[in-house]
């Protein structure tokens, strides 16, 4: 009973460790399955980004070369009409030129940046410059062909053209330093997408992989301390029933032996009374005597059976009536002994109201019977609601309810400290039968009663100086 | 002797010489019959004429064979014997045997007495109650 309570109070424990451990370890990988999301989300987002900006920069490269082409095909074309006066390559040149436009405005909104803008429009600007120049030369056919204007002309064109060429040439070179930049953040980020994906993943999975095995122990566990626990209701049910059938033996046919005992004594001294000596007389005495008492057991033991099946329902109980009630019952007793019985005003509560009066009773005339020879017994009844952490030796389940606290504490002869538990084990006396009448079942039946209720009766005492019996009743009860 | 006669069915032999002693004791002049179970008793009853019907039957509950519930059952549900009047004599004190024996028609239910003196006593009563205070079939 004992190991069994203690392995039950290690068990509680371990679950509650585990409890918590189950929900710190929850909690812990969540927060890192949030916080490694949220890093995971905004590298992606840069990654996002760098690849925008990787693919910005390929287009505007792109662009600039085909910006880069149009113009050379222009100064091509521009100078073999110079040359040739072919009107094939003036018509080129204006194609070319009317194409250099959307791709230099194309330029224009690609590259931002200020510094590399500014290079953008003065590209454009010198595009300009250069067309302003010289398109006279194949606009209008009739334009002088003075050998050294043209030469004139030509070198203030090679002049912007050159010009031209170190702008593109620097656009270019900046251009493809960004490109090699962005790419390498780009890189970078995608390597780190790519550690964080398998992070995720190997948190993630440690958390499945333990919270699987923790359920699955504890469900095996659990089966096993189902099966462990409808073992013990099986074994409970049929040492009850074994409890019944031995109720009704004694009941039966225990009784009847005993009565054949008494009757033929009985009868033996009847009719042979006169022929029997003194010391037979005194032996047939005994053997009617003990078979009295052996009957009284019997009947005792029955009434505690009795208590194990009560076979009633609970209902809400008036502890001020049953008080009452045993008083009435008690009444003559209580006159004889002018016995004082003062009490607090007591709660009601669901139990079983036969076995609550029996409770009262025997406490009570426990108390009158222990009394001191020559001094009334006076008995007092006090009340208050407890926590269960106040109750000792407590099932550690009890521990967080309320119970009521019932005291009788009575000016009785008392009894030794070292038997406050002895005096609740059936058939268990402190004094001979010539002191104190009765079998020592009456606080049998108070614990018998009291853990039918679920509660817990404790008693306290000195000899000579009273005692003192505490009973605990749970707030809520939780009979069936 | 007086023409009309009790009946006693019970399948232990110390309580039959018992009763006997008791009734003895007593002086009832009755002729008691004694059965050692319900079997014998209802064999008795069918072969006994209306005329001498006993002035009632002290009835054992537990017996083999046919037990007390048994026999009370047959007695009660028979036009001819259902008026002999039944007393249940025995041990048990259980509610439910007491209950269940009103219910099937006993007459009376009385628990088998601890003590020789008692039982003598007892039996001077339900003599009494049965032979001479309360009128019954003849």
């Amino acid at each position: 009973m004992n190991l069994t309570s203690l392995q039950l109070l290690n068990r509680s424990l371990d679950e509650r460790q585990l409890i918590w451990t189950i929900r710190f370890l929850f909690g812990i990988s969540i927060l890192l399955i949030i916080a490694l999301s949220y890093s995971y989300h905004t590298i992606n987002q840069e990654l996002i980004h760098y690849s925008e900006r990787v693919d910005h920069t390929q287009r505007t490269l792109i662009i600039l070369e085909k910006t880069t082409s149009k113009f050379y095909q222009t100064i091509y074309h521009g100078r073999t009409y110079l040359l040739l006066r072919d009107e094939a390559n003036k018509r080129a040149i204006l194609e070319n030129i009317r194409e250099l436009n959307p791709l230099m405005d194309e330029l224009d909104s690609l590259i931002t940046p200020p510094p590399l803008n500014r290079r953008v429009k003065e590209l454009d600007a010198t595009m300009d410059q250069l067309y302003e120049r010289t398109h006279v030369y194949w606009t209008d056919s009739t334009y002088s062909t003075n050998r050294q204007e043209q030469e004139a002309l030509l070198r203030e064109a090679s002049v912007l053209i050159e010009q031209a060429n170190r702008i593109i040439n620097d656009l270019n070179k900046a251009e493809t330093k960004l490109m090699h930049n962005r790419m390498q953040s780009r890189d970078n980020y995608k390597q780190q997408v790519y550690r964080y994906n398998w992070v995720i993943m190997l948190v993630a999975l440690v958390f499945l992989s333990s919270s699987f095995i923790l359920l699955d122990r504890e469900l095996r566990r659990n089966n096993l301390y189902r099966i462990e626990l409808e073992n013990k209701v099986e074994n409970l049910n049929r040492s009850n029933s074994e409890l019944e059938q031995f109720a009704y033996v004694a009941s039966h046919d225990l009784q009847e032996p005993l009565r054949k005992i008494q009757s033929f004594s009985d009868r033996l001294l009847l009719k042979h009374r006169h022929q029997l000596k003194d010391d037979a007389l005194i032996m047939l005495d005994k053997i009617n005597e003990s078979a009295q008492r052996m009957q009284l057991l019997i009947n005792d033991l029955l009434a505690f059976s009795r208590l194990v099946n009560p076979g009633y329902k609970a209902q809400q109980v008036d502890l001020n009536e049953v008080l009452e009630e045993v008083k009435n019952n008690l009444s003559e007793t209580i006159k004889e002994q002018n016995a004082v019985i003062i009490s607090a005003e007591l709660p009601s509560l669901e139990a079983y109201p036969v076995q609550m009066t029996q409770l009262f009773q025997n406490l009570i005339s426990n108390s009158i019977k222990y009394s001191k020879p020559e001094v009334s017994p006076r008995i007092a009844i006090s009340y208050r609601l407890v926590g269960g952490a106040e109750i000792p030796d407590i099932k550690p389940a009890h521990k967080d309810l309320q119970f009521h606290r019932i005291e009788f504490a009575d000016n009785g002869i008392g009894f030794s400290p070292e038997y406050a538990e002895k005096i609740f084990v059936i058939f268990q006396r402190l004094h001979g039968r010539d002191e104190f009448e009765g079998t020592g079942i009456g606080l049998a039946i108070c614990r018998r009663v009291i853990s039918n209720h679920n509660g817990y009766i404790i008693a306290e005492g000195q000899e000579g100086k009273g005692a003192r019996f505490f009973i605990y009743l749970p707030l809520q009860p939780f009979i069936s | 002797m007086i023409n009309q006669s009790i009946l006693m069915a019970d399948d232990d032999a110390d309580d039959r010489f018992l009763v006997q002693a008791a009734f003895e004791d007593n002086n009832i002049p009755h002729h008691i019959l004694f059965f050692e179970d319900g079997e014998q008793l209802l064999n008795h009853l069918s072969t006994t004429s209306g005329d001498n019907a006993p002035s009632f039957i002290l009835l054992d509950l537990n017996m083999p064979k046919r037990d007390g519930r048994e026999v009370l059952k047959v007695l009660k549900s028979d036009k001819h014997l259902r008026s002999i009047p039944i007393i249940i004599f025995s041990t048990s004190k259980a509610p439910d045997d007491v209950n269940s024996s009103y219910f099937l028609g006993a007459n009376s239910y009385v628990v088998k007495p601890s003590s020789y003196e008692h039982l003598k006593d007892v039996i001077q009563k339900i003599s009494d109650f049965w032979l001479n205070t309360a009128m019954i079939p003849s």
